[in-house]
């Protein structure tokens, strides 16, 4: 562990030096296995935040109950070593050189794959579009909040939607994704976008899906759901 | 927790596919020995919240592959699996 930084008040990043790590494309995940004293292990995967070439970095939800994810948020210090192996992922990846517009559909801690991509997009100097559907709870729940605020221009949008609390002035979203808010936000079907959807199984079921019903093809849409166990 | 929740996806078991098979397997096409469907492993349902983990087709729900792992040897049972693309 090189490194940690609060993203919300569950969800931590942890920046890895990892000796004779070979190097990720955007989107990949790494396993994290951790060893009681007694032998007993614990093993989960967790998608790789940064962008290829950056500092390899994993943001982790802290879920209650969980055997891994209260470690690595809240126990792990900076010199901690644990046992990694990855990247992991040929499917749900992207290259910042694939032309295609974008769609990217985040529920929750499923954005960091996806953040992995928009950063490797804004470091490569891309022009692809990309725009990104953003489903947190509440404001203080929107994970890479600021830096998002800052990847924004130049052909990358972020849209945000707020499913169970919002600010008195909020002016996104505030409802979980449905048909309506999918015509509102995903490129026209005409324009054959890469689409990638990751978050827990329903709500990534609910936003294929109903991308499929506007149109899409399924071959499009490329998805990642995030297990309920930490 | 609905069941539904527990239904994970192909992505989930890169890892473990690596390890046993000694290469990336989440892109590589499954040809289903059921129904006769072809997607790509990461396209598939995953069960791990099980005794060893179940891969399932995602139209018929044919068992395609299950693996169990014991202390020194993995059992990987194929016989869902009409053919695996590599």
């Amino acid at each position: 562990v090189a490194g940690g930084k609060w993203e919300t008040p569950r969800v931590r990043t942890l920046e890895l030096d990892v000796p004779d790590w070979p190097g990720h494309v955007a989107g990949q995940h790494l396993d994290v296995r951790l060893t009681a004293e007694d032998g007993y292990q614990a093993e989960r995967s967790y998608s790789v935040g940064s962008a290829p070439g950056e500092l390899l970095a994993v943001t982790v939800e802290r879920l209650e109950d969980g055997e891994v994810s209260p470690y690595l948020v809240d126990e792990a210090r900076e010199g901690d070593a644990f046992e990694v192996r990855g990247p992991i992922g040929g499917y749900f990846v992207w290259e910042p050189d694939d032309p295609a517009p974008v769609l990217l559909v985040a529920g929750g801690s499923g954005v960091v794959p996806l953040m992995s991509m928009a950063r490797a997009r804004a470091r490569e100097g891309s022009s692809t579009p990309m725009r990104l559907l953003f489903s947190s709870r509440t404001l203080e729940d929107v994970i890479y909040r600021e830096e998002l605020e800052a990847l924004a221009g130049n052909g990358f949008e972020v849209v945000h939607t707020l499913t169970r609390e919002q600010p008195p002035d909020w002016s996104g979203y505030g409802r979980r994704i449905d048909d309506d808010l999918l015509r509102d936000v995903a490129w026209p079907a005409a324009d054959e976008p890469k689409v990638f959807v990751c978050g827990s199984t329903r709500f990534v079921d609910a936003g294929a899906d109903g991308l499929v019903r506007l149109g899409y093809d399924p071959r499009w849409i490329r998805t990642e759901r995030f297990g309920a166990t930490g | 927790m609905e069941m539904r929740d527990l239904v994970l996806d192909g992505n989930a078991i890169g890892g473990l596919l690596h390890e046993l098979f000694g290469t990336e397997l989440t892109a590589a096409p499954c040809v289903c020995a059921g129904c006769g469907a072809r997607e790509e492993m990461a396209r598939l349902d995953v069960y791990v919240d099980c005794p060893g983990v179940v891969v399932r087709c995602r139209h018929c729900t044919n068992v395609m592959i299950t693996i169990v792992q014991g202390r020194e040897r993995s059992w990987v049972d194929l016989g869902g699996t009409r053919a695996l693309e590599l």
